[in-house]
C-alpha cells in the first residue's frame, strides 16, 4: 500500500520513538527515586571534619557529639563548644579549624550542610528508636568509616515501613561506638581494650554473652528489672507502627 | 536498505546500553547523579514547609540560626542548671548532694555507659588517662583518675569538676543530666576500687519494678 521508502521510514520512526519512550520511562520509574537521587548525597562541609578520624580511629562515641539522639526527636550536630572541648588544646593552631575557632569566638553557629532529611510532613523521632537499642548503623550506614558523611539509606516511606514490619531483617543491634545504653554492666577486667571492654560482665561469671551486633530478638539476657527516675530505660524493640498518624500528623 | 538497518541496530544497541546502565545504577544503589549537590526534587510538594525546624538556618536573624537563645535570666523548663562556677569549691561541698541513687547494677551500668561516652575519650576506659586523644593529640595534662589524690576528692567535689569543669577540662553540665553525673561518680569510684561491683543478680531493692517492654509507655 505504502511505498517501500515510507514503510522503512515508518518502522524506523516507531522503533526510535519506542526506544526514547522506553528510556524516559526507565529514567522516570527507576531514576526519580530516593534510592538514586538521595542515597550517596555527600556535600562538602565548611570544615573538613572526619568521622573516620574521630569516631573510627579515636573511638569517640557518637553520643559524645550527637547526644540529643537518646532523649529527643532530633540528634543535633554538635555545637562548636563540643569541638573546642578538645580543640582548645589539640591542633589549636590548625588552619582547618579556623572556622570553628571563629564560630566559637563570635558565637555564630557553623553552618554544616544538612544531609539526612525527611520531608517536613513526616515526624521522625530518634529517641524512640535509640531506646529500643537500634544502632545508628541501621539507618545511617557505617558512619565511623566515612571521611565525608554520605547518605546510606533512602529514607523513603517504604524503607521505614519495611523495618517496622520486619525489624529482624533491618536492625543492627547496639554497638559500643554508638554509646547506646543497654542497661548492662560490662566486664571491667579488660578496661584497657575497647573491644573487650564490651564483653558483658556476665562473662566473668562463666556465661559469656556476645554483645557486638546481636541480631534482632537475640538479646540473651533479660533487661534489668528496676528503673531509676531520670535514667532512660532501654527496651527491647517491638514492631514499629504502621498507622499513618504515627508519622504524619 | 543497508543504512536503515544499521540505524535500527544502532538504536537497539543504544537502548540496551541505556537499560544496562540504569539497571547497574539502580541495583548497586550507590549511585547519585549529583553527589555533592543537594538531591534533585521532582515533586517538592510539601517537603519544605514555611516553618522553623531545629538546626535550620534563618536569614531573618543576625546569626542566621532559627534557634533563639533564651533571654538572659530565663531558664528552660525541666533543665537543672548548674549555677556554681569553677572556683566555688566550698559551696560545692555543701550543695552537691547525691539524690539517693541506689547502688545497683543498673545504675553502675548507666555510669559506665556515660563514662565511656563522655569521659573515656580523654581519661580512657579505665580512667588512667592514656586515652586515644591523649596519645594522638599529645595532651599531656590528663590526670590518672585512679591515683590517690583523686580518690581523696569527695563525691561532691568530683560532681563539681564534671559539672563546672576544671582548668582545661570542659564542663559537662549541659551534656549530661544530673542523675547521670551522679551515676558517673559512682562508676568512677568503682574504677578506683573504692566501691565494689554490685552483684549481678539484680536485687529487688530500690526503684520501680518494670517489665521489659511496656515501661516507656
Ligand atoms: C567529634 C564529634 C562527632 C562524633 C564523635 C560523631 N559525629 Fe556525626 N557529625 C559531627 C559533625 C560536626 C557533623 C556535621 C558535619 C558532617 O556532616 O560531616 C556530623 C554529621 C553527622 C551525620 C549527618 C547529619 C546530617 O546532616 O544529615 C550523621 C548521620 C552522623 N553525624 C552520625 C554519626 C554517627 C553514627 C556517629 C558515631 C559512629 C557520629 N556521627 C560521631 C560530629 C561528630
Ligand atoms: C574528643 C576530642 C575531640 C573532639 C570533641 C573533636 N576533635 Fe577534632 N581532633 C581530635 C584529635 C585527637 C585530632 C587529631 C590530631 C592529630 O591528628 O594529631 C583531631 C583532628 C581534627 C581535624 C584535623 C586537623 C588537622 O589539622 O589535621 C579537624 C578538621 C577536626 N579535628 C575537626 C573537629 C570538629 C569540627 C569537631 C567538632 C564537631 C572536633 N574536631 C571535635 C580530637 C577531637
Ligand atoms: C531508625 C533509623 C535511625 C536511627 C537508628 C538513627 N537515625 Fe539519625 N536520622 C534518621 C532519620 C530518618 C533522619 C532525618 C531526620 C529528619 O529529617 O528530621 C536522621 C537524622 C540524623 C542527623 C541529622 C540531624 C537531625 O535532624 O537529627 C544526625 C546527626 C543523626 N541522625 C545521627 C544519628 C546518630 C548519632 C544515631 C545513633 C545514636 C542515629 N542517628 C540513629 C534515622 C535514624
Ligand atoms: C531499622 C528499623 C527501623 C527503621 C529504618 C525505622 N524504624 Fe521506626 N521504629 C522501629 C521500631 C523497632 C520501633 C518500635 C520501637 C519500640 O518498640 O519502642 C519504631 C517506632 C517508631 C515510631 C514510634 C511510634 C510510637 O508509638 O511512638 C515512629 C513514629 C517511627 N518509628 C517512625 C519512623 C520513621 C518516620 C521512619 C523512617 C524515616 C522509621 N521509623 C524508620 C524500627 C525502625
Ligand atoms: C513509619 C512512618 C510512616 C508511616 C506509618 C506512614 N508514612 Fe507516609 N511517608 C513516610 C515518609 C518517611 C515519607 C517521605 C518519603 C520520601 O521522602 O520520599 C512519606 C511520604 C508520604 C506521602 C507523600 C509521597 C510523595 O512522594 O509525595 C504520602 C501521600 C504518604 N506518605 C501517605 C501515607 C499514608 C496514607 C499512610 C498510612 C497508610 C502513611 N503515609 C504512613 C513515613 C510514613
Ligand atoms: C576533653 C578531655 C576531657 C574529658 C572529655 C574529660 N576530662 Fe576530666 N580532665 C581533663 C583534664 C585536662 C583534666 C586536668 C584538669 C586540670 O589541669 O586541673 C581533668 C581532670 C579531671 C578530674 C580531676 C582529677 C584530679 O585529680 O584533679 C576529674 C575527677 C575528672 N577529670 C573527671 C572527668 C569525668 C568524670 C569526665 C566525664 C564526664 C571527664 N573528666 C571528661 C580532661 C577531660
Amino acid at each position: 500500500m505504502f511505498s517501500r521508502k515510507f514503510d522503512v521510514g515508518f518502522k524506523q520512526a516507531v522503533a526510535g520513538i519506542g526506544a526514547v519512550a522506553g528510556i524516559v520511562f526507565l529514567i522516570g520509574y527507576f531514576g526519580v527515586r530516593n534510592e538514586v537521587l538521595d542515597v550517596g548525597y555527600r556535600p562538602e562541609q565548611p570544615v573538613p571534619f572526619s568521622h573516620k578520624l574521630h569516631a573510627g580511629d579515636l573511638q569517640v562515641s557518637c553520643q559524645y557529639c550527637h547526644g540529643g539522639a537518646e532523649v529527643s526527636a532530633h540528634s543535633p550536630v554538635p555545637t562548636t563548644q563540643t569541638c573546642m572541648n578538645c580543640h582548645t588544646l589539640v591542633k589549636a593552631e590548625s588552619p582547618k579549624l579556623k572556622l570553628v575557632r571563629e564560630s566559637y569566638e563570635t558565637g555564630n553557629p557553623l553552618e554544616w550542610v544538612r544531609i539526612h532529611k525527611v520531608p517536613d510532613y513526616v515526624h521522625f523521632n530518634h529517641s524512640r528508636h535509640i531506646r529500643a537499642q537500634i544502632d545508628c548503623k541501621s539507618c545511617h550506614g557505617p558512619i565511623e568509616q566515612m571521611g565525608v558523611v554520605s547518605q546510606a539509606k533512602p529514607l523513603t516511606m517504604g524503607w521505614c515501613l519495611d523495618c517496622h514490619r520486619k525489624p529482624e531483617d533491618h536492625i543492627v543491634g547496639a554497638r559500643p561506638i554508638s554509646g547506646i545504653f543497654t542497661g548492662k554492666l560490662h566486664d571491667m577486667k579488660h578496661l584497657k581494650d575497647s573491644t573487650y571492654m564490651y564483653t558483658p560482665i556476665k562473662a566473668q561469671l562463666g556465661t559469656p554473652v556476645a554483645l557486638t551486633e546481636p541480631a534482632f530478638g537475640q538479646w540473651t539476657t533479660a533487661l534489668p528489672a528496676h528503673q531509676v527516675d531520670g535514667i532512660p530505660h532501654p527496651k527491647v524493640a517491638g514492631l514499629g507502627p504502621e498507622n499513618c498518624s504515627a508519622c504524619h500528623y | 536498505m543497508k543504512p536503515t538497518f544499521r540505524t535500527i541496530h544502532l538504536f537497539s544497541i543504544l537502548a540496551v546500553l541505556a537499560v544496562g546502565v540504569f539497571v547497574v545504577a539502580v541495583l548497586s544503589g550507590n549511585i547519585t547523579w549529583f553527589s555533592t549537590e543537594p538531591p534533585l526534587e521532582f515533586n517538592p510538594g510539601m517537603d519544605h514547609q514555611f516553618k522553623a525546624i531545629p538546626q535550620s538556618s534563618n536569614s531573618f536573624f543576625a546569626n542566621r540560626s532559627s534557634l533563639r537563645e533564651p533571654l538572659t535570666g530565663t531558664v528552660a523548663r525541666n533543665v537543672d542548671v548548674y549555677t556554681l562556677g569553677q572556683g566555688d569549691i566550698d559551696a560545692a561541698e555543701i550543695e552537691n548532694v547525691n539524690p539517693g541513687l541506689p547502688k545497683t547494677e543498673f545504675v553502675a551500668a548507666r555510669g559506665q555507659n556515660r563514662f565511656n561516652v563522655f569521659c573515656s575519650p580523654c581519661h580512657n576506659y579505665d580512667g588512667k588517662g592514656e586515652s586515644r586523644v591523649a596519645v594522638r593529640g599529645q595532651w599531656a595534662g590528663i590526670p590518672d583518675l585512679t591515683r590517690p589524690e583523686t580518690q581523696a576528692l569527695s563525691d561532691a567535689r568530683i560532681f563539681h569538676i564534671v559539672s563546672a569543669g576544671q582548668n582545661l577540662m570542659p564542663s559537662y553540665a549541659d551534656k549530661i543530666s544530673t542523675v547521670d553525673r551522679w551515676a558517673i561518680v559512682y562508676y568512677l569510684r568503682m574504677l578506683q576500687g573504692v566501691e565494689s561491683m554490685p552483684s549481678t543478680s539484680s536485687s529487688p531493692t530500690a526503684g520501680r519494678a518494670s517489665t521489659g517492654r511496656s515501661n516507656l509507655n
